[in-house]
């Protein structure tokens, strides 16, 4: 369960949100909808404790979201940003097996028949791991992402905007697959309509501020 | 052996006429760099006419006491001069620097001119003040780079670093990465230097002492200790100082504090 308590963020004399409440229940499939700059992305950097400084509640699986709980939080994350950077990573399979290097996630690092799998549904070929993060499109870098994220066996993942470098038939594979994920709380910012259509729940920025 | 032929005030002089050359074609190109060019000059020139001066005084009392004071005060000078140019808070970054400065030279100098020298001494004039200088003017290259590409990187890759953290990693586990760029952006000229020394460069220390009446195989020693030496002090002091950064520069939930770059307000 995560939810929001009158949730207001300011940013450089500006509000982002005012009083946001709102709770999105074990399971559930959410989407996050609003123009470009609503705040759809602030609010999923929210959950991880990104941007500290707001005021209000937000609780995830019971844990008050503070200083003290952060790392706990986390650990029941997987998150996917828009796939924009990870220069720093010299080839695709050092970005890919990076958060199976962590200690908390080294018991989850998948043999090579459970990549290839995963890989073949998301239509990736698993020689892409041998390139350079540089040469591959922004398309298969989002793929390669969800695909490890989905790896963690998280009980939460959040989304941003998870198939917006993607042609219409990987769409909706990745879509069907990952909503059709059973007790997996999925929060996704999205502009996909097919996106919005399966997911149970469509939240809309605009209409959550008190 | 006889020391080094004295150069004359006014030759020493004549010597500077050499400077027109950069001058006319920073003129030329209208570079602008004329201005910084005369005045970086100015001040070498009055900075190692001081220490010279100080030196000779320095030299003759060879008080331990006033010799660490000595260094102290150039440790504090590199410090702030490295936050200096890497843009960071100095109001947040001076201790960090200054301690990490000064753990790895107080520790590579104990080694270097106690151990390897086997000075019974270590805070003998002639050897720590200068040994000290080369130590600290070698580093401080290094630690201006890794410190840069280390906070900067972070900050451009900002998504990056929050998808680590996000997905399970520790603050330690999510720098990995950005420490490993920091180190490669620091050390690769480094390294290429070091390899390619004695075949088109000949260090100044070592061109420095046979000018001064060294035998030239006793000089190379030095060389060779010296080139290791710095090299393990600039990575001793290039992780210290990042480590010890890190204190300051991340808030309680592990994310980098914006207010770190100076131009933040």
């Amino acid at each position: 369960m995560i939810e929001f308590e009158n949730v207001s963020l300011n940013w450089d004399d500006r509000i982002i949100f005012r009083d946001l409440s709102f709770s999105v229940k074990p399971g559930e499939k959410v989407a996050l909808v609003g123009e470009s700059g609503s705040g759809k992305s602030t609010l999923l950097n929210l959950i991880p404790g990104f941007i500290p400084h707001f005021r209000g509640k937000i609780v995830v699986d019971g844990l008050i979201l503070n200083a003290t709980n952060v790392h706990a939080i986390r650990q029941k994350l997987a998150y996917v940003p828009q796939a924009l950077q990870f220069t720093v990573f010299p080839t695709v399979k050092s970005l890919f097996f990076t958060p199976f290097s962590f200690v908390y996630n080294r018991k989850l690092k998948p043999d090579r028949k459970v990549v290839r799998m995963l890989f073949e549904r998301f239509e990736l070929s698993t020689d892409l791991l041998n390139r350079s993060v540089k040469e591959i499109s922004g398309g298969q870098k989002q793929r390669i992402l969800l695909a490890g994220a989905l790896l963690l066996k998280r009980p939460v993942l959040l989304l941003d905007e998870p198939t917006s470098a993607l042609n219409k038939e990987i769409k909706q594979a990745v879509a069907d697959y990952i909503l059709g994920l059973k007790d997996v709380t999925v929060i996704a910012a999205t502009h996909d309509e097919y996106w919005m259509k399966k997911s149970d729940k469509i939240l809309e920025i605009k209409n959550l501020h008190g | 052996m006889k020391g080094a032929v004295d150069i004359a005030w006014w030759m020493l002089a004549s010597g500077y006429l050499l400077m027109f050359i950069p001058l006319a074609i920073f003129r030329y190109y209208r570079s602008g760099l004329e201005k910084a060019t005369v005045w970086a000059v100015i001040r070498m020139t009055v900075q190692l006419l001081l220490v010279g001066l100080y030196l000779e005084y320095i030299f003759k009392w060879d008080s331990p006491l006033i010799n660490f004071t000595w260094v102290f005060v150039m440790t504090i000078v590199a410090s702030y001069t490295v936050i200096k140019r890497t843009g960071l808070r100095l109001r947040m970054f001076f201790v960090p620097v200054l301690l990490s400065t000064l753990a790895s030279i107080v520790l590579i100098d104990y080694y270097f001119l106690g151990f390897v020298i086997g000075l019974k001494n270590i805070f003998t004039a002639r050897y720590f003040i200068p040994i000290t200088g080369m130590l600290l003017g070698n580093s401080l290259k290094n630690v201006i780079i890794a410190l840069d590409s280390f906070f900067r990187r972070i900050d451009d890759e900002q998504i990056t670093y929050r998808w680590e953290l996000a997905n399970g990693a520790t603050r330690s586990e999510a720098l990995l990465p950005f420490m490993r760029f920091a180190l490669k952006k620091a050390f690769n000229p480094l390294i290429a230097t070091t390899a390619i020394m004695g075949l088109i460069s000949l260090p100044g220390m070592m061109t420095g002492q046979i000018l001064g009446g060294s035998d030239p195989m006793v000089a190379v020693k030095y060389q060779i200790m010296i080139l290791v030496v710095i090299f393990s002090s600039t990575s001793l002091n290039v992780w210290l100082t990042i480590i010890f950064s890190e204190r300051v520069a991340f808030d309680g939930f592990d994310n980098l504090r914006r207010e770190i770059f100076s131009g933040h307000r």
